[in-house]
């Protein structure tokens, strides 16, 4: 195929389409050298793993452990287009909260252990100043099978300084808990999204980008090991997300900056700003980062109830849901409001430019106390996590 | 009424930077420092999806980076 712009500078167009790239491509863009636009199919055959842990606890005791490896494959084929594929396997394992999830221990948690396998295939075609990608995905546990289905298309302007982006995803939800002793039989939910936006270089050290996304869902958002737990069966989005990169020419570092608002119709907002600082330094990159998170409740979430010794009241919470049946109500606590904060620390390695190896560790952070300008959802305990993340990414 | 204002920022914001040709001209030889790596939008999206997993699991809010992921139980 003729392709007249390529012996034109294309690399801020690949700064440009890499940003934009839904989840599967985007890994391509991550570790595919920058030299090579996005319109272009890649020359080479790119591996990455990746390896997750995650632990969290509660005042008192560890709740839940899960292990997540990752691998992740693209490569090209016959110069205009390419494949992607990764897959993943979830091991979790520990205490399934009931109720609210503070003071689980008196309202009866119980032991779980699950695994979810899920993947996804990807495939682009490469255009002259655009990119045109289908993908599908599918995720299966015991109690939950997910399939979903991605197109997406992104073109650039004459001068390579913006670019657009246009998606819809969909995805079909199955949910069944008779295999694990549960009594919901065969419900189903339905999520439409479809996403707009723009990137654009604005300065020769800036480069900024907005999105929207709208989301349509319908059909069982229940929580099925919740008892009472009863919540719309619509449940709609909107999502703003806007991030700005910075480039510091005095330290090579760049500053990554990201903002996202989120409101449905459950009722609850969300704000999520999150910063990095990204430090090559010869072979090794450190990348600090912070994030900060604040919800406000749903509408129908309802809070605990303390007895006059401030102690949990299982009876009364149990007495009020009864009273409540056929309306919608839950007191699951990640409907509550609260905030959270995320501190991190990456650090990669670069063997050869093309054999990065990598680790990730994160603590965060959740408590009504970090809840935006007010006091969040009264009487939640604090919620604590750790994140670790090791690496490899080769090319050949 | 916030998903109102928020339809109507959407479009107006989208509707203006299309017609707002003047804006963000930078010449092709001086975007070398905006093709380094550091300055892609996504990072490293492996991390960025188990950790995005691990945000749709405990808090209410997920999405807006990208369309086509599917669901799963653990939200």
């Amino acid at each position: 195929m003729n392709k007249p712009h390529l012996n034109r500078p294309q690399t801020a167009t690949g700064v440009l389409l890499a940003s934009l790239v839904l989840p599967g491509l985007a890994a391509l863009a991550a570790i595919t050298p920058l030299r090579a636009a996005a319109e272009n199919a890649p020359e080479k055959t790119t591996i990455a793993l990746k390896y997750g842990s995650y632990s969290d606890s509660q005042p008192g005791w560890d709740r839940v452990k899960a292990t997540a490896p990752q691998v992740y494959v693209q490569a090209p084929i016959a110069g205009e287009w390419s494949i992607e594929a990764s897959g993943v396997v979830d091991n979790v394992s520990g205490a399934s909260p009931r109720w609210h999830t503070q003071h689980t221990q008196l309202s009866g948690a119980s032991q779980m252990s699950d695994e979810r396998k899920a993947g996804d295939v990807k495939v682009t075609r490469y255009l002259a100043r655009a990119a045109v990608s289908a993908s599908v995905a599918y995720s299966e546990e015991h109690d939950y099978i997910s399939r979903a289905l991605g197109l997406d298309a992104r073109w650039s302007s004459d001068d390579n300084n913006r670019t657009w982006t246009m998606g819809y995803g969909t995805s079909s939800d199955r949910i069944d808990t008779t295999y694990s002793g549960g009594s919901v039989i065969d419900q189903h939910k339905r999520t439409h999204e479809f996403m707009g936006g723009v990137t654009q270089v604005l300065t020769p050290t800036d480069i900024a980008q907005l999105n929207f996304t709208r989301s349509i869902g319908e059909g069982y958002y229940n929580d099925p090991y919740k008892t009472l737990d009863q919540r719309p069966n619509q449940r709609d989005a909107w999502i703003a997300l806007a991030r700005w990169n910075h480039y510091l020419a005095q330290f090579d570092a760049s500053v990554r900056s990201s903002y996202r608002y989120y409101s449905d119709t459950f009722g609850v907002q969300s704000h999520t700003a999150g910063v990095e600082w990204v430090q090559p330094a010869g072979r090794w990159t450190f990348t600090p980062g912070a994030r900060y998170y604040s919800q406000s409740a749903a509408n129908f979430y309802l809070d605990p109830i303390l007895d006059a010794q401030g102690q949990y009241d299982q009876a009364a919470v149990f007495a009020r849901a009864f009273s409540r049946i056929g309306s919608n109500q839950s007191t699951d606590q990640r409907l509550a409001a609260f905030g959270a904060v995320t501190l991190s620390m990456k650090v990669s390695y670069a063997f050869t430019p093309d054999t990065v190896v990598d680790v990730k560790y994160e603590v965060y952070h959740q408590t009504a106390d970090l809840h935006l300008g007010s006091a969040g959802s009264p009487n939640l305990d604090p919620f604590n996590a750790n994140f670790m993340q090791i690496g490899l990414t080769h090319r050949f | 009424m916030n998903r109102t204002i928020l339809s109507l920022l959407a479009i107006t914001t989208l509707s203006w930077l299309g017609g707002c040709s003047n804006l963000g001209q930078v010449n092709a030889w001086d975007k070398g420092n905006l093709a380094k790596p550091m300055m892609t939008f996504e990072g490293d999206p492996l991390d960025q999806r188990f950790v995005q997993h691990i945000y749709g699991s405990k808090e209410n809010s997920s999405g807006g980076y990208g369309v086509g992921g599917g669901g799963c139980g653990c939200n």
